[in-house]
């Protein structure tokens, strides 16, 4: 029986950067914390080292990041960048109307997503909420103890 | 040990991430900082409304009569004295204190020569000046225009809280302190959220606009002097005048120190006298304490979306109460669309919430300690209330129990409401809303929980 893998939706840019940046952490950061861990040690007494501390603690944050970025090579899917359509799909930028404000940002993969750079994932509950939906359409969308009616004023 | 009337609070300086000359440079400016308290000292009166700032026996009419002829009588920087001649007059700040201010600008300017940072050199030089002559705008322009700096130093008249006649006259305070990186990427990431949509205005005209030039950032304060000292802020807003902000922004500064020292000595000890046993068990305090202190920066970021012109001038003694209920009623609905966008948890939105509800305690507290921040707790007395009124908090033996759907929509509508009454409200309909909301009985009634900390 063949296991069905969650694929992870990318854009090819999405997948340069995330490469990019998996380069840097293995040829770059991770020989600079090793030297750090070692050079902590020699100030001796492991358990009063403050700096060796935060080196570890550093390491395991890069390990965990290098881990979460080996697992997207083989799950990546390239998404074709998006044609102008007249409804919402992964990579369309919207501009909703949400709680008396205006809003405008893009549909990304959740790899992708950046909400401080106006890039909101599918798997969210706005992204879910807008994909497939047409230029005037409304939905309501709700997370507890969040409820919200979005418009979707325009796709650009 | 410092004395305790002397206002002047010094944080651990453990751990600082400084070069050699950055720790001169922070040594020096924690000095001219030291200085500036005795001109705090003598600005101060807890027993007078006007403070020092204006004689003793002379009313508030009188004083409005003399400003006809003399306006700097009512001038944010000067103090009002009687001349032999029994007429008032207004001495400048910088001229009526010069021999203190003398020597707190000696020991920025030895800062500004050893600083490795140009900008910051020549912003510590524009300081120093500005205390001399009193040309606070020109400081405050070159310090918003700079990039952001590891080191952060304030200095000056700044808060008006003493002068509770007028709310006009500035008190003498300052801080230094040095940038969390972390936390504060955490904060920009906030600022960002909520400036990046655009809302729906009542009156565009009146609306002052700057969201492209907030800054926020998040320090470890390592002295506090002068007003700060005594008020303990978490967080500022900087700077005042409303005409520099629109035209040079504003810059948001949470003083990690004083926002732990009131997290874990009033703000979660409050979570746990208010709510039920079994409901504090869902939230680990190190959620509750990032719940508390997004609600500092929420509070701030949102105090700039809702600045109109003339709500002071309508709103009157009404007007801070309702400056500072709306922007802490606001970050919190804000935070709606972050969590439909995935941006926050909740979780996270859960413990904001939970957290807002103790701050109000919170500001009760702290108006039973200093009368003056009543507008505070007035302002979180009309949340409370409303909250209860709506059936979002309920009391049973002084314990509540939130529905957090219908607290949200509680918060959301309360938003609304506020915000109206700052955008296009009379002095009648903040009065109305005062009356019915504003009863500070609300907090009374939980006192048996909080015995231990009033």
């Amino acid at each position: 029986m063949r296991h069905l893998v969650k694929k992870i939706i990318l854009t090819q840019k999405g997948l340069d950067q995330i490469k990019a940046e998996y380069d840097e952490l293995i040829s770059v950061k991770r020989p600079q914390i090793t030297r750090r861990i070692q050079r902590a040690r020699e100030f001796g007494d492991l358990s009063e080292n403050s700096a060796y501390d935060a080196a570890k603690e550093e390491q395991s944050l890069l390990e965990a990041r290098i881990a979460q970025l080996e697992e997207v090579f083989p799950k990546a899917q390239i998404i074709e960048q998006v044609m102008t359509t007249d409804f919402v799909v992964i990579g369309s930028t919207v501009v909703v109307e949400m709680n008396d404000e205006v809003h405008e940002f893009a549909i990304v993969g959740s790899m992708e997503a950046d909400p401080a750079a106006k890039k909101i994932s599918n798997e969210s509950p706005v992204g879910k909420a807008l994909l497939g939906l047409k230029v005037g359409e409304v939905i309501e969308v709700s997370l507890d103890p969040v409820k919200s009616k979005i418009k979707l004023l325009e796709i650009k | 040990m410092t004395p305790k009337n002397i206002p002047i609070v010094r944080f651990s300086q453990k751990g600082l991430d400084l070069t050699t000359s950055e720790k001169k440079v922070v040594k020096k400016l924690i000095k001219a900082a030291e200085a500036i308290a005795p001109i705090y000292l003598s600005q101060e009166n807890i027993k007078n409304n006007g403070a020092n700032f204006y004689p003793r026996d002379i009313t508030k009419s009188q004083i409005l009569e003399a400003a006809k002829d003399n306006p700097e009588i009512l001038s944010p920087y000067t103090i009002v004295e009687k001349a032999k001649n029994g007429k008032l007059r207004a001495t400048p700040y910088h001229l009526k204190f010069k021999k203190e201010l003398t020597k707190v600008a000696r020991f920025i300017k030895e800062a500004a020569a050893i600083t490795d940072n140009e900008d910051f050199a020549k912003r510590l030089q524009v300081q120093a000046n500005a205390l001399l002559d009193g040309n606070y705008e020109a400081s405050d322009i070159y310090w918003l225009s700079m990039k952001p700096y590891k080191i952060n130093f304030v200095i000056g008249p700044i808060e008006r809280y003493n002068d509770k006649l007028f709310f006009t006259k500035c008190c003498y305070q300052s801080w230094v302190g040095t940038m969390d990186y972390r936390q504060t990427g955490d904060a920009i990431r906030f600022k960002d959220y909520i400036v990046s949509s655009r809302r729906k205005v009542l009156v565009p005209s009146e609306k002052v606009d700057f969201l492209d030039k907030i800054q926020i950032r998040v320090d470890d304060a390592l002295i506090f002097s002068g007003l700060i000292a005594r008020f303990m802020f978490t967080s500022s807003n900087l700077p005042n005048s409303v005409n520099i902000m629109e035209r040079y922004g504003s810059e948001i500064t949470i003083f990690k120190p004083s926002f732990n020292l009131k997290f874990d000595e009033e703000r979660h000890p409050i979570f746990h006298a208010v709510f039920e046993e079994n409901f504090q068990k869902n939230y680990p305090a190190e959620v509750l304490r990032l719940g508390s202190l997004r609600n500092c920066y929420l509070h701030e970021i949102s105090h700039t979306l809702l600045r109109y012109r003339d709500a002071e001038r309508r709103l009157k003694e009404y007007f801070p109460i309702f400056d500072e209920i709306s922007a802490s009623v606001f970050g919190v609905k804000a935070c709606g669309s972050l969590l439909l966008k995935d941006a926050i948890s909740q979780k996270e939105l859960e413990a904001i919430m939970v957290m807002f509800i103790a701050m109000a305690f919170s500001w009760w507290i702290s108006y039973l300690k200093e009368p003056s921040v009543i507008h505070y707790a007035q302002g979180f007395a009309i949340a409370l209330n409303f909250f209860v009124e709506s059936g979002a908090i309920r009391e049973s033996n002084g314990f509540s129990w939130p529905n957090f759907t219908k607290l949200f929509v509680s918060i959301d509508q309360l938003a609304d409401s506020l915000e109206r009454i700052l955008a296009i409200g009379t002095y009648d309909d903040a009065q109305k809303l005062v009356e019915k909301y504003a009863s500070l009985d609300i907090f009374e009634r939980f006192g048996p929980n909080l015995k231990k900390l009033v």
